[in-house]
Parts: structure tokens; sequence; C-alpha cells
């Protein structure tokens, strides 16, 4: 009877599973019902999206080849036959990516005059005086032209530039100047494309009602003979790497792992090149030189069908006028329980309070920071922050609160990925004001997000607590669809305090009121929350699980989750990202179903419903169904107490399960497609959210800041 | 503000905590903040003698951030204190005071009987707790540095005493030493059941104990695993002691799992589990409870009731004097005299109180050495007084400190001796102390004059001053020439502390 649900056929590979979710992002550039620069948006998304996967993903796989490790994923991969399958599909999407950009939006682009010129030869005469200029005033003094040969050897390219390389011949000298042997040599020479200047440079048009654009690189190319004045440019062209530079093993591989790769270091070259992008129509000798001196195999050059590095797409987004191709910005609205001006521990006091965003306004949580910077009563603000938008209004709140004399502790991950230098500026900045900066745990990442306000009041000791499932960061709370919650429940708030005491060096505390905590509690909670719908099941007993997160790829959870399913749960997952369940396998994952909402913002939040015969708890936090997310980080789960916020958030699930225009299912054959429409009202949930929050805001009128000047009192 | 809030800061023998309360006036105390670090200060004390600096080097870090934590809850005031793995550091005195200058707290080093009755305060103003004792209860206050049992029959205090049984000393002492993890808590069934079984023949006699209440670590997670409703009430000891039973052959990592105590990097659970065990097995009571409380809480209310925040609910002397009654008959004292004595030498002080000028404490310790006063005459007749000081400074009274309980055996030493001058005892007591003890001594030596013969001749005693006389008048139907001429002999030395006459007045009822 006993069903074994680890078998690997029963998994997907994760890595590929991702390259599907980046898949669902280009598909939203190739709908036609998007307008056009948010379609450009999406293809600048997916190519960002491939680079961060190959600097992490790939990178890794790529280690754990040269460190021969042999063990095999969840779904019975080696890391080779990984990187075989990832190539293949890599291609499939690059291909589909620049077949997009080229036949659908730049024809479109041309429809809406945008010309992107990406071959110099069409510029027009005045077009290219103006180039000319362009380049010998801006781009010449910053360019560095590096050639090759026997006393110079090959420059080291740095990851993700884009660079022009070129074959050179020494000019034919006047006759009894130069030896004649050396006529025939061919050098070669790179120059990278200065990452200073902006990549596309509006240029004149011919009629003025039109956009014309040009990229540097053609610039450059079209000028590169004033590089090289000495040489002829045999050929000049593109290219672009991506390396193994930065050494980090992704921490979602066992440790076992990481020793092996530490013995393997010395013994490899330094910032491997792992990917090479170069226009299609490259020079052979060129490319077999590029490839000589980069050590790069054949399978992972990618010969390119249009620029380089879409990602500059994202620019053109941002392009002036044009709104009408763009669709209208979204304002976050108020939340109506929370006035502005008006004191927020009063409203918090009155309730808790959800937060919706990006549909509501992230303020709230920056204002809660700053009024208990200011509030005499405010003894001690405590709060972990993972990645902060650079010029962070809480960061300054919390500089300000320890300045005022308040205990401010700040717990600030530096493993955050990317995120690393920004991280340690602004920790200083902290630390100069008086905070106390705890930098992280050893082995762990923060990756909780929980703001801590302990009040005295008349009564005695009141705790604030803000919980939430994404960063403290104001510019991606504009973006990311999150939800936080205030609340000053007094279990809530003991457990807050245990928290940042544990996360000081203190001892756990001796139990736990209503948080849960990864990497210690979480994993058994979400599977004895699981194993409960399961036996509600066994025991006939209506069984539902719906849960919305990011990505699963945690074996354990989802083999429980198989088993729930077999035992006849109703299980509905908002996957947004990689998913390594499968769906429809006969007697085991038939009752599951797994949608993936890919929309205008990022789908971010993480929300875990379960029936449980009838007394539906609900649950928030920060961490996704990943191994990384369960074993290796600090995580926060916190239920949801209060019946109204229950209602509301039980009410977002069922929108977003309704979802028929954004929302992709996910089929037996482990493809996503988009929902069959016929017959049924279209929903968007994003659009969805957006009209209620609209509805929901009370009308502003009051100004959101008090225009009274108040003295900021010492305390 | 109308709270109070106060910071209990206790540096056990494994771990430095700090407990943040709130205390207002009309409802509780409530918890706001517990802040634990784990500093295995006991690793050096129960096995090098002395704590080494690496240790104080760390506690006076973690003592130093409690300090910003108080600042943070702006606390208005706290009470450190240390206990017996300080008293075993020989370097206790520099500790203190690297302490002191390295963050400015004032740590106090209790004593054990001390320590042992703040913790037990912590319990005692619970409701529960009355009615446990007065169906027989045992009080068990499991530390690193030592056990407790305290005995409570028909709600009075039987016997208290201490086991030097602690957790992190038996860790020192034998973990190193057995190879494996079943040797090493068979090692320790077998020294505590040793102890125990001494305990019970020796001190539980006919007392009936019907609850095990027990003060500890780990306790609360083990009785919640028990009894998964468990709801701050009692666990069966039978069930008790069955889910402690599946715990054999299990790993430590196995154990550790199921009581949800992951990252708890020692074995220390090992040593508790085996002493609650070996209670539950051995002591006899049907149910087990356990408050979930600990010293600091005790810490708290003590404070609280000291400067007047918390009403008292337990009768704390009563158990002093319980205890102290349990002693006496232990060593035979005659209880009729002990009675008579206790009467007539509180009338004395009672009515002397703007001559003595002591305070109502100081009335409970010589009630204490009134019952006192004769215990020694059980080891030996002639030396009596000597026996009764060692009987009395080795035996714990639950509630006093290590200096009442100083001054109850002095007073009860000179109440025969003579006193003598200040100097000859000026190493072991302070001025203020040796004043309270001859006053003390004073009192009891008349009043013990007054009932030589032990048969209580007096009735209806008064006592009045009457300028520079203490007049006690007497109804008598006896022959009281011997306590007449005795009691002359003995005023010299009333006499000579108080600077006034006791006079007996004789009223003869016929």
């Amino acid at each position: 009877m006993e069903k074994d649900f680890t078998r690997p056929e029963f998994y997907e590979n994760r890595e590929l599973s991702w390259l599907k979710f980046n898949g669902r992002v280009l598909n939203e550039a190739r709908d036609k019902s998007i307008p056009l620069l948010e379609r450009l948006k999406f293809i600048s998304i997916t190519s960002s999206n491939l680079d961060e996967f190959y600097m992490v993903r790939v990178a890794s796989l790529k280690d754990m080849v040269h460190a021969n490790y042999k063990k095999r994923d969840i779904a019975g991969m080696t890391a080779g036959e990984q990187l075989t399958a990832i190539n293949e599909k890599t291609r499939e999407l690059v291909e589909l990516q620049y077949n997009t950009y080229n036949r659908s939006l730049v024809p479109l682009m041309k429809a809406e005059n945008i010309t992107v010129i990406d071959a110099f030869e069409d510029l027009s005469k005045e077009q290219e005086a103006f180039v000319d200029r362009y380049f010998e005033d801006s781009v010449y003094p910053v360019l560095t032209p590096m050639a090759v040969d026997a006393s110079r050897p090959f420059p080291l390219i740095r990851n993700k530039t884009l660079n022009i390389a070129a074959l050179l011949k020494k000019k034919e000298q006047k006759a009894g100047m130069g030896a004649k042997g050396e006529k025939d040599e061919i050098e070669f020479a790179t120059v990278q494309v200065p990452g200073v200047l902006p990549r596309i440079v509006p240029i004149p048009s011919r009629d003025p009602q039109k956009k014309t654009m040009i990229l540097l690189e053609q610039i450059i190319e079209k000028n590169i003979d004033k590089l090289f004045l000495n040489y002829e440019v045999l050929c000049a062209y593109p290219y672009r790497i991506m390396r193994n530079a930065d050494l980090t093993i992704d921490e979602d591989e066992a440790a076992d792992l990481l020793k092996e790769i530490q013995k393997q270091l010395k013994m490899r070259q330094w910032g491997e090149v792992i990917r090479l992008e170069v226009e299609k129509g490259i020079d052979a000798k060129l490319l077999h030189i590029l490839k000589a001196e980069l050590k790069v195999a054949e399978q992972d050059i990618f010969k390119i069908h249009g620029p380089l590095d879409l990602t500059f797409l994202m620019k053109m987004y941002g392009m002036e006028g044009m709104d009408h191709l763009r669709n209208k910005p979204y304002t976050p609205q108020r939340v109506p329980e929370i006035t502005p001006g008006e004191n927020i521990f009063d409203e918090i006091k009155n309730g808790d309070i959800l937060l919706h965003h990006p549909y509501q306004t992230f303020d709230p949580v920056v204002e809660f920071i700053r009024q208990a910077s200011v509030d005499p009563g405010v003894l001690a603000i405590k709060q972990t922050l993972y990645r902060v938008s650079g010029n962070s209004p809480i960061i300054a709140s919390l500089a300000q609160a320890a300045e005022n004399g308040k205990q401010v502790s700040v717990l600030v991950e530096l493993k955050a990925r990317f995120d690393e230098e920004n991280n340690i500026v602004w920790a200083k900045k902290l630390e100069q004001a008086g905070c106390h900066v705890i930098y992280g745990l050893v082995g762990l990442k923060t990756h909780s997000k929980i703001a801590l306000v302990v009040r005295r009041e008349e009564e005695g000791i009141q705790r604030y607590v803000h919980l939430g499932t994404g960063n403290y960061n104001d510019s991606t709370a504009k973006l990311y669809t999150d939800c936080g919650i205030f609340t000053c429940n007094e279990a809530i708030g003991e457990d807050a305090t245990a928290v940042f005491n544990m996360l000081s060096g203190y001892s756990e505390p001796l139990s736990w009121n209503q948080l849960v905590l990864a990497p210690l509690w979480l994993r058994s909670k979400f599977m004895k929350l699981i194993r409960r719908e399961t036996k509600h099941a066994k025991d006939k007993k209506p069984a539902h699980i719906i849960a919305k997160m990011n990505s699963l790829c945690d074996e354990g959870i989802i083999a429980a989750l198989y088993e729930a399913s077999a035992a006849g749960v109703k299980i509905q997952l908002i996957v947004r990202g990689i998913c390594c369940l499968k769906t429809g396998i006969p007697g085991v994952s038939e009752n599951i179903e797994v949608r993936s909402i890919v929309g205008n913002f990022l789908e971010h939040g993480r929300i875990f419903y379960f029936y449980n015969d009838g007394e539906e708890e609900l649950y928030m936090g920060s961490a996704d169904w990943m191994p990384r997310n369960l074993d290796r980080r600090v995580e926060i789960l916190f239920p949801v107490l209060d019946e109204g916020i229950k209602e509301s958030i039980k009410h977002m699930l069922d929108v977003e399960l309704a979802d028929n225009l954004k929302a992709h299912l996910l089929k037996e054959d482990g493809n996503y497609e988009k929902i069959d429409k016929r017959g049924k009202v279209l929903i968007s949930s994003q659009q969805t959210f957006c009209e209620e929050a609209v509805k929901k805001a009370v009308k502003p009128e009051q100004i959101y800041k008090e225009r009274v000047f108040i003295p900021a009192e010492h305390i | 503000m109308k709270f109070h809030m106060f910071a209990a800061i206790y540096i056990g023998s494994y771990e430095v905590s700090i407990k943040i309360f709130e205390i207002s006036g009309k409802s509780r105390m409530k918890e706001v903040d517990y802040i634990r670090r784990r500093i295995e200060l006991g690793r050096d004390a129960y096995s090098k003698g002395s704590i080494g600096y690496e240790l104080v080097e760390a506690l006076c870090e973690t003592l130093a951030e409690f300090n910003i934590i108080m600042e943070g809850y702006k606390v208005d005031a706290y009470e450190a204190y240390a206990a017996s793995v300080l008293r075993d550091a020989g370097n206790e005195l520099f500790i203190l005071d690297q302490i002191k200058i390295r963050t400015g707290l004032n740590v106090r080093v209790l004593s054990n009987s001390e320590h042992r009755f703040i913790s037990y305060k912590s319990i005692a103003i619970r409701e529960e707790f009355e009615k446990m004792i007065q169906k027989g209860a045992a009080v068990l206050d499991a530390g690193g540095g030592g056990m407790q049992i305290t005995i409570f029959s028909k709600g009075d205090v039987v016997t208290t005493q201490h086991l030097a049984l602690g957790t992190m000393r038996m860790r020192e002492q034998l973990s190193k030493k057995s190879s494996n993890l079943e040797q090493y808590e068979h090692q320790i069934e077998e020294l505590v059941v040793k102890e125990l079984e001494v305990f019970k023949s020796i001190f539980l006699g006919s007392a009936k104990v019907r609850y095990l209440i027990i003060i500890g670590d780990y306790i609360s997670e083990i009785v919640r695993k028990v009894e998964k409703n468990y709801d701050e009430n009692t666990v069966d000891t039978q069930k008790f002691l069955k889910y402690l039973h599946r715990f054999n052959k299990q790993t430590l990592e196995e154990i550790m799992e199921e009581l949800n105590l992951v990252n708890e990097s020692d074995a220390l659970i090992v040593p508790y589990m085996m002493i609650f065990k070996c209670m539950a097995d051995n002591i006899g009571a049907e149910k087990i409870w356990a408050p979930g409380v600990n010293i600091s809480d005790g810490i708290a209310y003590d404070y609280a009731e000291k400067n007047n925040m918390q009403k008292i609910t337990h009768d704390f002397e009563a158990d002093i004097l319980s205890a102290a009654r349990n002693l006496s008959e232990r060593y035979k004292s005659y209880t009729p005299h002990i009675d008579a004595l206790v009467q007539m030498s509180c009338l004395l002080f009672d009515t002397m109180k703007k001559i003595h000028g002591l305070g109502k404490r100081e009335r409970l310790l010589l009630q204490l050495s009134a019952i006192l006063h004769d215990c020694g005459k059980y080891i030996s007749l002639a030396n009596g007084p000597y026996c009764s000081y060692e009987i009395i400074m080795a035996s714990e009274i639950i509630g006093l400190t290590h200096l009442e309980r100083e001054i109850v055996a002095y007073t009860v030493l000179y109440n025969t001796l003579r006193l003598p001058v200040y100097e000859e005892l000026a190493d072991q007591l302070n001025h203020e102390s040796y004043l309270t003890i001859a006053k003390l001594s004073a009192i009891l030596r008349v009043s013990n004059a007054m009932d030589r013969s032990h048969k209580q001749k007096f009735k209806n005693v008064r006592a009045a001053i009457k300028g520079k006389e203490l007049v006690i008048t007497i109804e008598t139907l006896d022959d009281i020439a011997l306590e007449k001429a005795l009691f002359n002999s003995k005023t010299a030395y009333f006499e000579n502390i108080f600077s006034m006459k006791p006079v007996i007045r004789e009223k003869r009822v016929y």
C-alpha cells in the first residue's frame, strides 16, 4: 500500500522548470494584447533573468561537473545531464526571444515610428555626421582598445560586458618603409563597449515625427578604424561573455559539495567563461580566436540573431512620451485603516491591519518606522533588512531613531545575492548613527521580514509588529505583490521579541506562541499541516490546501503533497517560478493543480491555506517551499489570526485561482499553457486587485503629511 | 507611568539570563522579555574550583549587554543574583569586583537557602500551590549546581534539603568518564537514587507526598510532551515515567529531536531527565506539576514584596517557623517548654519595642532561637549550646538568609554562654548583627530563666515597663522559688545590655 512518492520520475528538474518560467515571462512579450513598450520590457526581463540564471545556477552546475560530483538531483539527473538539457532549452528560449523581437516587436516599433538602427550601414548622411561627432566627443575618450600580439597577452574580458572584437591588418606601408614579410599578419584587437555611456543613443530622424536610435556598439563599430589608425580593420563584431567569476557556490547544493569544490579550486582557472554570445554572422576566424583565447566550449557559444544583451530594452521602456504604448501607471492606493498623519500605533490598536502591495501603498510601513523614531513612548525598534532600496527612508528613520535615543537593532543580511556592496554601505551608516547592527548569522541567511516596535504606554509595555512576505524596500514594493500585517497581538509581540533575542545571539525561547521559524521548526510545521489534511482526507472529510509561493522544489514537501493528493486532498498551488512537482501523475498527483501567474507585477507573496476540517488556517511568510528556505535560512511563518483579514486573504486566493488572463496552468506533459478563456468572464487577478484597492481606498481629503511643522522632540 | 519596570538578572551555572518584568499596582507581574545566554561557568567552577578568564570575559560582556537591554526598557530597578556557581569559585570576590568595574552591576551571591527561598517564592505565589501543600507535596528545584527538595505536609514545611547533585556538576564529573550515553545515564541514576534513599529514610518519614512540584529547565518541555493539552495542570506520574522510559536506548540526538531542542548543543538534558525520573520514581507522588517558573520570577516577586508592590498571599514566616519546629522535633526538644519560651520571649520583645529598637524580622529570629535553643542536647547534654549552634548552622531553614541563620545560631549559643566582647567576634559578625545577637540572647535568657524547671509554672504573664524596670507580673499556684532564684542570676546580662532591670511580681492565685 505504501507508495514511494520520492521516485525521480515524479519530479521535474528545477533548472528546466526555471527555464519554463522564463519562457512564461517571454510569453508576455508575445502577448498581442499588451502595449508595445510593456512587451519590450518583458523581453528585457527575460534577458536579465537568463543572465542571473547563468551566473548562479549554471555556474554551480559547472562547478559540480568539474568537481566530479555525481549525486543526482530529485529528478534523477546528474549535473552534466542537466547542463546538456539546459543548453538545449536555453537555445530554444533565446531563439524565440529574438524571433519575437525581430519579427514582431521591431516591425511594431517601426509602425509606431520608433527605429532602432542596429547596423550603421543604414544611416543617412546627416545621421552619419551626428554619429561620428558623438563618437569623437563622447565615446572615443572612454574607450580602451586592446590589441593582442606576441608581447601583449589576451586581456581580461569582464563578466557581462559587451565588447567588440576586430581583426586587423597592418596598413600597406609606403614602399620601402616596412618589412615585406609582415604584410599578411593579422592581429586581433578588442574594445569594451563602455558601460558608463547609454546603450541607446537617440539620433536625428529624417522625419521629426519619428524617433530614431542607434546602439552604442554600432557607433563604435562604425568608427573602429579610428581606434587602430595604422591598421586596416578587416572585420569587427560584438561579443559578450558570462563568467563563473564570483565563485559563490549556490547554497542549494549540499555542504559536502562545497568541500569538494574547495579542493578543486586551486587546480582550476579563475573565472571560467561559461557562455559566449556573438553576432550570428561573425567572421569564422574571429570566432575561432575568441573561442581559443576564452577557452570556451563549442556548446557554450550562442550565435545571436540581433543585438546582444537585450536588457537595454528596459531603457526603451522608460522612454519619454509614448505613454500610449505603456500600461497606465498604477498608483498604489491608501490603506483605508490607516489615515496619513494619524498616530499609526493607535490605528494598529484598533485591530490588525492587512497591507496588500503594490495595490496598496507601502507608505504605512515607512511611516510606522518613521513615527516610531520620533514617538516619545517608543523604547526600541528592531528590524530585519534584507534588500533595501538605495535611498531608503526606512534606513533614515532608523538612524534618526538611534539619534533620538531609541534602542535600534537591525539585522542586516550581507549575503543577499548581488546586493552585498550596497548593504555594507548603509549598514555602516546605521552603525555610525548608533544602531546595533547585527551582520547576519553564521551559516544562515536571514530572509525573514519582521519589524518590532516596543512602546511604553500608560498600561505597560506594548509591542507593535509588522510581518511581511516582502522585503523592506520601498521601490520593489511598487512592483512586487506582497502582503504584510500590522498587529499588536501580545502573543506575536512576545514571539517577535524572542526572534530578535535569538538573532542577537541569545538562547532561543523556551516556547513559541504563534510564529514558526526556519530553519528549526518550519519544515516540520509544514509537514504537520499537510499531513493533517491527508489525515482528514483519509477520514473521508473534505480536505483542501491552497498554497501560493515563488518556487516549489523541496522533495520532502512535494512527497507530502503527493501523499496528500493520493489520499484525496484537493491541492491548488499558485507557484510563480520553479515548480518541481508534476501534475496529473495517476495515483500520485491527480488532485493537484499548479498555476503560475506572470503579470505586470512580480508575484512575490507566500500564502498557505489549510482547510483543516472547517477550522480553516491561514499562514503567510517569507519562505518558499525550497530546501534553502526551509533549512538554511531564518524565515518566519505567521498565522493570520484576524477573521476579517482571513476573509480578505481567502478572497485574494480565490481571485488568483480564477485568473484566466495572466495565469498559466501546468499540464501533465510538463508544459504551461494559458487557460482556455472561451465562455468565461475574463479575469486578471492583478487588474482586479488594482480596481478593488482603488474602490476600497478612502478618497484623499487630507494631504498626506500634516502641513504643520512640528519640532522634533529630543527624547 | 503607573507601572514599574524591573529586571531580574541571574547568573547560573550554565546560563546567564535577564528577565524583564512589568510590575503594576493592581494586576500581577507581567514578564515582558526573557533573554538568556549560555555561559557554562560551572565548567570551570565545578572542575577547577575557580572560573577562568575566558568565561569571566564572556560573563562581563553579556552583563554589559544586559545593561543596554535594561536601558532599552527604561528599567527602574534591577537585582542581579548569582548562586552556587560563584559560591563554589575560589575567585568569587575578584569576579564580582570585575563585574562591578566593567559593567557597574552589583551582583549578590546568594547562599543556598536564600537561593532556594527565592525560587520557592516563585511557585508559592501560585494559587494551586496552597492546595497542593495541604495534601502533601515535594518541591524539587533542580539546577546546575545542586538540587533542593522541600517537603510540605498539611500546608507546612517539613524539611528542606540540599543535595549536591547539580546537572552541570554531574556532567562535569561523569560525562568524560563514561563511554556511552547508556552508561552515563546509569551512573547518574545510581548517584541520584542513592542520595534519594538516604533522604527518604531520614527526612521523609511518614509524610505523604501527593504532588511533585518541579522547577528546572526542560521540565516544561517534557511535561508538555507527556500531556498534549497540558494547560498548567498536573500530569500523572505514571504517564510521565512511561514517557521518559521511551528515551531509553535513544541517542542524544533523538531525544533532542523529540523534545524540540534541536539546536541545544549539550548533554545537560540527560542529567535533568535522570533527576526528574528518579524523583518521580522514588518520592511516591501521584501527580507532577511543572509551574513553568524559575528563579527570575522569584527575584521579581521578592523585589515587589520588599517594595510593597505586591500583596503577600503566602505566609512565608509560617514556613520558616514550621521548618524550625520540625527541626526541633527531630532533635527531641521538649515542646511545651518551647511553646512557653516562644510566648514569653515574644511578650518581652513586644513590651520592649522602644527599648531594643528591633523590628519584625528580628522578632521572627527570636522565635526561631527560642524554638531551636535546646536542640543540641540531643547530641550532648553538657555541650548543648555548642551543639545547638552547629546544628543550626548545618541545617537549612528555607527563607532565612545566611546571616539570619548565623544570628539565630549565635543567639542560641549566647543564651547560655557569656557573650564575648565585640572585638573577639569582629571577624565573624558586623557591628549591627552583634548588637542584635546581644539583645535577642538577653531576652531569650530572661525568658528561659522563667521556665527553668520546664514545667510552665507561670500563667497569665504580663509585662510592662515602669521607669527603669521591666516588670513581669505573673500568676502562679506553684512554688516558683527556683525560677526566682535563677532569675536574679540571669538578669545581670540583661541589665548590662538594656540598662534596665527585669523584676518579677508575683500575684498568687488561690
